[in-house]
């Protein structure tokens, strides 16, 4: 019994451990933007002080307010997941299902393109855009945004739809259902879980991405995390802006795990138990 | 209405790249009849099945249905209701709105889905349970289930692949008789896929036996038992299945172990042949084949036994009550009519 107890003790211990080193950052972010300036470069740092919300009332309705550039952000990361979502079910489904000349070669491009180093194409990518114009334009960052979702969303969803019978479409064809028909009620309906996930993910990618944002746009289009950077100067850095402008970027994030969770959970358990997941 | 579904294949070849699953495949079912296409797995009767279904075609050869060829028609515009091994329940969806799929396809108005639903699952017994989902049920339910969505629609054509092979035993014995019923009921054409030669003769009007992507014999049950075509056909049917004894035929008489039994063969000469002889069909007599019982298996009503006929091995079905003693030495015959000839060579009939 006593045994046990230590067991779960030590468990519990180093769980804890995780759990604050995966924590703290956020604390900290959350504590330093309801503090002053001087209170945030107060050494040793102060853990009782007076906690203000003027930091949040200055970045959102400042002279420097981020709100157009969270529209921004919105607007870019529903874009990228929309459109990325609209292009890899089928592509998925078909990679899954259809037999075509070059099928290998396709799955294999579609991961190989998550091997590149972003930094390595970031030129080519500015040279492309700069030709058709499309430097610091909303299409211009979703196209390039979409270069790396959509293989990323096409891989992760053809295991669901492989995991799917192919007795279960030939059955609704045989019921009279059309191949797009099966699609719509039979089969989508099945890997909702997994087009959860992707959009999730899809989401978050575009929502945080940095490096592209700040070379390929940043005067019309600036989304959040290059309005962010803002608040960092050669002079100084305003750490209570800073830390307000990070928790409300991580906010629509966090409502979106929150929502889809059920579904990550369910979607990421596919597969342990066999049809475990889906029925 | 039984005047549809009737079905032709005409020299069905499918290929698998080199393999032939399929080496031209004939056979005609008539409209209303229980068809079952039997042999053991890899035969080709399930490749027979999903032709005939139009999800996979043929290499070669013309499928007719209704005097229509169908050869190149989608599945889908076949009016065929198929039962799948593993049921294939659309599990996101509950039994009622499994059931009323296919009238939804077909564009049925919503008033007269639900009735109808309602009865296809009322004929089937599951009409508590349309508010489950697939998961939600047991074997026998969800095999029920999967019954309703195919009779809901009044489709020309009842496929059924192994329907009871996920069954337990008890169940799948209930299950045969009410689907003989269903059947009879409804007046639909049935082509019922089956390993179990058991299945096939208590179900079927008349069936196709497959052997290695041919068929080697279409008859009723009885004509099939009775009279198997080949060896290959007398080793599958009947259980326990017909004993097969290298012998040798001298003018009208066959020679087994030194044993000599008249056959109604009456060809003059001598040649190989391969002897066949039903377990039921043996009986003790005085004079006859010597045997020493090897092991007695007691069924109950029946007993079979393990015979040794100097080093050739005969199993008998014997009636209780008539049982010897294992190591026992019985002499047993065999009525000439009972007695199959066929040839070692061609491995058929004689």
């Amino acid at each position: 019994m006593t045994a046990k107890r230590l067991r779960i003790f030590a468990l519990l211990a180093i769980s804890m451990m995780f759990l604050l080193a995966w924590a703290f950052p956020i604390i900290w972010s959350v504590l330093n933007s309801l503090k002053t300036d001087s209170d945030v470069l107060a050494y040793p740092p102060k853990l009782v002080f007076a906690p203000t919300l003027e930091a949040y009332r200055d970045v959102l309705f400042g002279s420097g307010s981020i709100l157009p550039n969270l529209l921004s952000s919105v607007i870019i990361s529903v874009g990228t997941t929309i459109v990325t979502m609209l292009m890899a079910v089928p592509a998925a489904y078909a990679l899954a299902r259809l037999r075509f000349r070059g099928k290998k070669f396709a799955g294999f491009y579609v991961l190989a393109t998550q091997m590149l180093p972003p930094v390595g194409i970031i030129i080519p990518y500015f040279l492309v855009l700069r030709n058709i114009g499309w430097i610091d334009t909303y299409q211009g960052i979703i196209l390039i945004y979409l270069s790396f979702s959509l293989p990323f969303a096409i891989w992760l969803l053809v295991s669901y739809f492989e995991d799917i019978p192919f007795e279960m479409e030939e059955a609704a064809y045989l019921d009279g259902a059309s191949r797009l028909k099966t699609l719509w009620r039979i089969i989508i309906p099945q890997v909702r879980g997994g087009i959860a996930v992707t959009v999730v993910f899809v989401f978050l990618n575009a929502w945080n991405e940095f490096l592209f944002a700040v070379v390929l746009s940043g005067n019309t289009v600036r989304p959040v995390t290059v309005a962010m950077f803002n608040f960092v100067s050669v002079e100084q850095t305003l750490w209570a802006k800073l830390a307000a402008v990070s928790v409300l970027a991580m906010l629509p994030v966090v409502v979106l795990g929150v929502v889809a969770q059920k579904h990550i959970v369910k979607g990421l358990t596919v597969g342990a138990v066999k049809g475990g997941g889906r029925r | 209405m039984s005047s549809q579904g009737q079905v032709s294949f005409r020299n069905i070849v499918k290929m698998h790249g080199e393999f032939a699953a399929l080496k031209g495949v004939n056979f005609d079912i008539k409209p209303g009849e229980f068809f079952a296409l039997l042999g053991p797995s890899g035969s080709g009767k399930s490749t027979t099945l999903r032709i005939l279904a139009g999800l996979d075609a043929p290499t070669a050869g013309r499928v007719l249905i209704d005097d229509k060829d169908v050869t190149s028609t989608d599945a889908r515009d076949r009016d065929i209701a198929m039962v799948f091994q593993s049921y294939a329940l659309y599990p996101h969806m509950t039994v009622a709105e499994n059931i009323a799929f296919p009238l939804e396809m077909a564009k049925l108005p919503k008033s007269e889905i639900a009735p109808t639903v309602k009865e296809a699952a009322r004929k089937v017994k599951i009409d508590h349970l349309l508010d489950r989902k697939p998961g939600q049920l047991s074997g026998g339910q969800q095999q029920r289930c999967a019954l309703a969505r195919a009779i809901v629609r009044k489709a020309r054509l009842f496929l059924l692949d192994e329907p009871l092979s996920n069954l337990d035993a008890k169940l799948r014995l209930e299950t045969r008789a009410e689907l003989k019923k269903l059947q009879r009921s409804l007046g639909i054409t049935a082509v019922y896929v089956t390993h179990d030669q058991e299945e096939a003769m208590t179900l079927a009007d008349r069936m196709a036996v497959f052997m290695s992507g041919e068929i080697q014999q279409v008859g009723t049950p009885a004509e099939v038992f009775a009279r198997p075509n080949s060896i290959d056909i007398a080793g599958f049917i009947g259980n326990p299945p017909m004993n097969l004894v290298p012998a040798r035929y001298v003018d009208g008489d066959v020679i087994i172990a030194g044993h000599r039994l008249k056959t109604t063969a009456t060809t003059a000469g001598e040649r190989d042949v391969v002897v066949g002889l039903r377990p039921g069909a043996l009986r003790m007599t005085e004079g006859g084949l010597g045997a020493r019982v090897d092991l007695i298996e007691d069924l109950g009503d029946t007993a079979v036994l393990d015979l040794d006929c100097a080093g050739t091995m005969i199993r008998m079905r014997v009636a209780d009550g008539n049982i010897p003693g294992e190591g026992d030495t019985i002499s047993i015959t065999a009525r000439p009519q009972d007695i199959h000839l066929f040839d070692p060579a061609t491995r058929m009939r004689l």
